[in-house]
């Protein structure tokens, strides 16, 4: 059954996937989501492991302020760094985001394999913990997660979401209508890697170890399955995808050994049969209808007939 | 101490299979404006096939275990009938990741995300079948060739020669059939613009297909070529290689054959370069070019630059 640790990285999982779901929203497909997720636990395990000042007393347990300060300096970071590299290919339009983010995932990758500050390939070990039990950790994510999906919603239903919108369906309709693209491209790539960057932090220390292996090239495939499996058109189908994918192979142990596979085979298969992953907008134009109104207006859930933002057909 | 030619030969050899390697992207991108992520597991899947046809025994870890075919080539047959096995998989990666989409006129990004699959099934089969562990191509496979020759006072391991050979030969081919032949022809109209090209009596369907099987075969030449080089350190070796050509694609210009050896030899002599000291950084060297290019030349050195139609 689904037990607290599995419910972390579930959350992670969502996490992960609305991370990979934002530059998406204007049509731009990002796969540095494992790259910052790997700078936030890195700076975790560096500042929790080697300044004491952010121990706390001692006896008691790693202190929830050190937490958000480093939760804080990741996003900073991880803000910063994609800024510079938004600026830097976000003024050509197509797929260079797409190769320059494979790129920055592997430039970390070997930089931290050969740095001695990051322990090479063995990783940082003994990550303080801020909770004693696992439970204190999915409170945790479950807070994050509910947080960036109200960002999400309101970013949504707000302008700068309808012009990321604009922009996926049509670019260069959206620019000769007085659309500043490449600033809201960048704003939605910087958005992705500043919710990476802080998930990654949560992960070091629920997991008390952090090596370079866990934001390699694979890690991108996966967090890249959840949003193909749970649709794009809305934060809720990452959400959906990232909880049910990252459950999946925990709950069925025999396929451990297929598990990319099965991954693979969704993110090969899906675009072309499930164009818009399993949470389609008229299933939530659906499960709207039964819930109640406050509820369903701050899903964004309208009326049937009435269109989510973003939500037409491609 | 290595010499300045030892170098030399070493990173051209290393650079023109790179070229090699980025070749065959640019034939997809040059027809369907898209990239194939699936390309670096095409290059695995052909040193795999080179090391099975030359004789090789699969290891204990697969579920293929201890399979080893009944015949041994020599490398001169097992290298391009790895690459004729490499087109037709290539050839599969269309019909499953890129023509379904291409029916219903799908958005470019999602070719990304399907190749993308069609790359991880690829690979993690082969790590299924044969296992994770490395292979290393028999050192019998050139036959007579002495292991290292002397030239002009250097000692260059001619395995590195027969890179540097082979991979001219194919790209002096491809070249001449680019540009010399009908189908050549016929694939360069499709490149230019699909629409027209069909108007004018050209099957683009065809043109695509070929461009696949073309881009396939040398993928899996490239893959068996460095297998014999650097033998084959597991299923995901391709994969680092096959992000590396894509700084080598940039580097050159998206779309641009001239320009993907150009940049594939300068990335070779790049790497060559990097003293033994700094050789765990010597796999950053084609994204560091990826990102200076896209700093101060954005359409890649021969390539040309973006244009916007409203």
């Amino acid at each position: 059954m689904i037990d607290a640790t599995l419910l972390v990285q579930m959350l992670l999982g969502a996490l992960l996937g609305l991370s990979v779901y934002l530059p998406l929203t204007c049509g731009q497909l990002s796969l540095a989501t494992p790259g910052f997720y790997a700078i936030g636990g890195t700076l975790a395990a560096l500042l929790s492991t080697r300044v004491p000042a952010l121990a706390g007393a001692a006896g008691s347990g790693y202190p929830l302020s050190s937490l958000l300060l480093e939760m804080l300096l990741a996003a900073l970071l991880c803000a910063v760094l994609a800024n510079g590299i938004g600026a830097l290919v976000l003024r050509l339009r197509g797929i260079y985001l797409t190769i320059a983010t494979i790129a920055l995932v592997e430039i970390l990758r070997v930089v931290s394999l050969n740095l001695e500050i990051t322990g090479g390939a063995v990783g940082i070990f003994a990550i303080p913990q801020p909770f004693a039990e696992p439970w204190g950790y999915a409170l945790w994510a479950l807070l994050l997660l509910v947080l960036v999906c109200w960002g999400c919603q309101r970013l949504a239903a707000t302008r700068p979401g309808l012009a990321m919108a604009a922009i996926r369906d049509d670019e260069i309709a959206a620019a000769s209508s007085g659309i500043a693209i490449e600033g809201w491209k960048r704003l939605a790539f910087v958005l992705s890697a500043l919710v990476a960057g802080v998930t990654g932090v949560v992960a070091a220390h629920f997991l008390n170890a952090w090596n370079p292996r866990l934001g390699n090239f694979d890690a991108s495939i996966t967090t890249l399955a959840f949003v193909v499996f749970g649709g794009s058109r809305t934060w809720i189908g990452p959400v959906a995808g990232g909880l049910a994918l990252t459950a999946l192979p925990e709950l069925l142990r025999p396929v451990g050994d297929l598990r990319l596979i099965v991954f693979g085979l969704v993110i090969l298969l899906g675009p072309a049969l499930f164009p818009q992953g399993v949470v389609t907008p008229p299933l939530l134009a659906a499960v709207g209808r039964r819930l109640p109104a406050p509820l369903r207006r701050w899903l964004g859930l309208g009326p049937a007939g009435e269109s989510l933002p973003g939500a037409s057909a491609p | 101490m290595d010499t300045a030619l030892q170098i030399l030969i070493n990173g051209l050899s290393t650079g023109a299979v790179y070229g090699l390697f980025a070749l065959g992207y640019t034939l997809v991108f040059s027809v369907l404006g898209v990239i194939n992520f699936a390309h670096g597991a095409v290059f695995t899947l052909g040193a795999y096939l080179t090391y099975l046809l030359l004789g090789g025994a699969v290891g204990a870890n697969g579920l293929l275990a201890g399979l080893q075919l009944p015949f041994t080539l020599p490398f001169w047959a097992a290298l391009p009938l790895a690459g004729l096995l490499t087109a037709l998989v290539s050839l599969l990666v269309e019909a499953t990741a890129f023509r379904p989409l291409r029916r219903r006129r799908a958005e470019p990004l999602l070719y990304l995300i399907t190749s993308l699959g069609a790359g991880v099934i690829l690979v993690n089969l082969l790590q299924i079948l044969l296992g994770a562990e490395g292979y290393s191509l028999p050192t019998t496979a050139l036959g007579s060739l002495p292991i290292t020759l002397a030239i002009g006072g250097a000692q260059v391991r001619s395995v590195q020669l027969v890179l540097l050979l082979v991979a001219a030969l194919v790209l002096l081919v491809l070249s001449l059939w680019l540009e010399g032949s009908r189908g050549g022809k016929a694939l360069q109209a499709v490149s230019e613009d699909p629409t027209t090209a069909r108007l004018l009596g050209i099957d683009s369907d065809a043109m695509i297909r070929l461009a696949f099987a073309v881009s396939g075969f040398l993928a899996g030449i490239a893959g068996g070529l460095v297998g014999l080089s650097l033998s084959i350190s597991g299923p995901y070796f391709g994969i680092s290689y096959g992000l590396k050509a894509l700084g080598v694609l940039v580097l050159g210009g998206l779309g641009s054959v001239p320009g993907a050896v150009l940049a594939g030899l300068i990335v070779g002599l790049a790497e060559a370069l990097v003293p033994a000291e700094w050789s765990g950084f010597r796999d950053a060297i084609a994204y560091a070019f990826l990102f200076a290019v896209l700093l101060l030349r954005p359409q890649g050195l021969l390539g040309r630059p973006q244009s916007t139609k409203v």
